[in-house]
């Protein structure tokens, strides 16, 4: 792995546990979807992003907002940014939800990031807002890491060349996910600045080498 | 088994020379029943260059000071720990929890510093995958078969406990190590040796050694007056195993009353963990049974269990209330 200058953050599974219920009825509502919603916040999001990359069209914002409401901030958040900051590593927010949405979860989430990027400011979803982020701001995509806690999540990462980073918040999901080979995985955020830390020192041996 | 090369250094400035000019690729060798099924198993963090300590003279010997204390030499066999009858007269439960280290062939040839300084024994590291210690970037013990040999008190990045017995038995004791290093002689209290897991030399490991320093000696201050101390330990397998929890406890007695004490836990944590709340809860009492139930809710406040090793906090707990009840006499 590269050393690691950026980070993209998704902050649905990554920053914050979200209800599934908001992004099913999204679902339901636009796209006709059938059955009952997934357990998991972040995998009715995606089931989501792949019914809107299908059939186009946008979500509702309304209930993106409720999503957003109704979601907790890991309480690992602000202590793991600040340390990334303070370490100079570039902490993007790259989300397909809505620009509305997310300035909705950043008043729960105060943190400066370096950029926001939205399906609406990038003009797409999934690998959209990671593009932009790194384009934008010149960053290599062997440099960067998407931490996300989904098979789609992590193949949008891939695609782009970007590190695909596991969130392992459930661990019997973490196992199957990590059958997709992820670049790397993480328990809590927490553990982010030594993986940057670690990552850093293997280099630096191997440059030594 | 990878192509590796030894060198046989017949001094310490030799053989931190040879440390130093190979870097993170060199590792010290001396009993081997660690590192050797490291290479073995073609892990690809075992060393490339092994510096074989054994013609080294001086690092064998268990001797007295002229305090009454006890210097043990790095290179000592864990068996010649064990059979010791001057550890035996000075620091019983050293010796009971040696006993109690691997199989008796293993303790033949493996040294005290060997087991300070031991790799984990996750199965997924010691299985090859790419995992935090062994080239990769992620912890399977996380989130696969946790149940024996993972940290049920969190962890940093890898979740392997600590899985050595020696250091949880020395701490009690207030033991300290000596470390040869390119810079002289440095000492570490045993506490001090193995913080959990560290970022050293571009490496995690469980210990601050860096790659170029050689561990010399383990030195016991004389014994404390009035000390009595157990060490108790539950392992997978009764026999021989590493342990899933273990308990090192001493306290310190004037008349009855608990002037000091010392309670440490082992393989539950990525490193022998202290639990000051049960000794700080200790110091002052009374010793009864009675201090088991309270002793027993304060400890390991912080736990933070993986999926399937909950119950290791619960072998933990139960063994501080059965060594309580050791120290009263009462088990």
């Amino acid at each position: 792995m590269e050393q690691l200058k950026a980070i993209l953050f998704e902050p649905v599974g990554c920053l914050a546990e979200f209800p599934p219920k908001p992004f099913h009825q999204i679902a339901v509502n636009l796209y006709g979807r059938k059955g009952k919603a997934s357990r998991s916040g972040s995998r009715s999001y995606w089931h989501l992003l792949n019914l809107m990359e299908a059939s186009g069209g946008s979500g509702l914002e309304a209930l993106e907002v409720q999503a957003v409401d109704e979601a907790s901030i890991y309480e690992d958040v602000t202590a793991a940014l600040s340390e990334l900051k303070a370490m100079g590593v570039r902490c993007f927010l790259v989300s397909s939800l809505s620009s509305a949405a997310i300035e909705r979860f950043l008043e729960k989430c105060p943190h400066e990031f370096d950029a926001v990027w939205t399906r609406n400011n990038s003009g797409g979803i999934k690998a959209a807002p990671l593009a932009h982020a790194i384009e934008a701001a010149s960053v290599a995509p062997e440099n960067a890491m998407f931490l996300t806690d989904t098979v789609e999540g992590l193949n949008v990462a891939k695609s782009l060349g970007i590190n695909s980073v596991l969130m392992m918040n459930d661990p019997d999901e973490a196992r199957r996910l990590a059958m997709h080979n992820p670049a790397g995985g993480i328990v809590s955020l927490h553990e982010l600045p030594d993986f940057i830390r670690l990552v850093a020192a293997k280099n630096a041996r191997r440059a030594i080498r | 088994m990878k192509n590796i090369s030894i060198y046989r250094p017949t001094t310490i400035d030799q053989a931190i020379q040879i440390l130093t000019q190979h870097g993170t690729e060199a590792g010290v060798y001396a009993g081997g029943t660690d590192l050797l099924i490291r290479l073995k198993n073609r892990l690809q963090q075992a060393p490339t260059y092994l510096v074989d300590i054994k013609k080294i003279d001086n690092l064998r010997y268990i001797k007295e000071d002229a305090q009454g204390g006890v210097q043990i030499g790095a290179a000592t066999k864990i068996a010649e720990v064990a059979d010791s009858d001057l550890l035996k007269k000075k620091y019983p439960m050293l010796v009971e929890a040696v006993n109690m280290i691997s199989s008796p062939e293993l303790r033949n040839a493996s040294t005290i510093a060997g087991d300070l300084l031991q790799e984990v024994w996750c199965q997924y590291l010691r299985g090859g995958y790419s995992c935090w210690r062994n080239g990769g970037y992620i912890c399977y013990g996380a989130i696969g078969d946790n149940s024996y040999y993972h940290s049920a008190m969190g962890g940093r990045l890898c979740y392997a406990v600590y899985p050595g017995d020696a250091a949880t038995a020395l701490i009690p004791f207030d033991a300290r190590v000596k470390l040869a290093t390119p810079s002289g002689t440095k000492e570490l209290t045993v506490e001090q040796l193995v913080p959990g897991d560290m970022l050293v030399d571009g490496r995690i490991q469980s210990h601050v050694v860096r790659y170029n320093e050689i561990l010399t000696e383990v030195v016991l201050p004389p014994p404390k007056p009035n000390v009595r101390a157990s060490f108790e330990k539950l392992r997978p397998r009764g026999v021989w195993d590493f342990a899933m929890a273990s308990l090192a406890m001493s306290v310190q007695l004037r008349d009855n009353t608990i002037e000091d004490a010392r309670v440490v836990f082992g393989g539950i944590a990525g490193k022998p963990l202290r639990e000051t709340a049960v000794e700080n809860f200790l110091k002052g009492k009374t010793l009864s049974p009675d201090l088991s139930g309270q002793s027993v809710s304060l400890a390991l406040a912080n736990a933070a269990p993986l999926k399937y090793n909950a119950t290791k906090i619960d072998m933990a707990k139960g063994l501080l209330a059965s060594g309580i009840a050791k120290l009263n006499g009462t088990a």
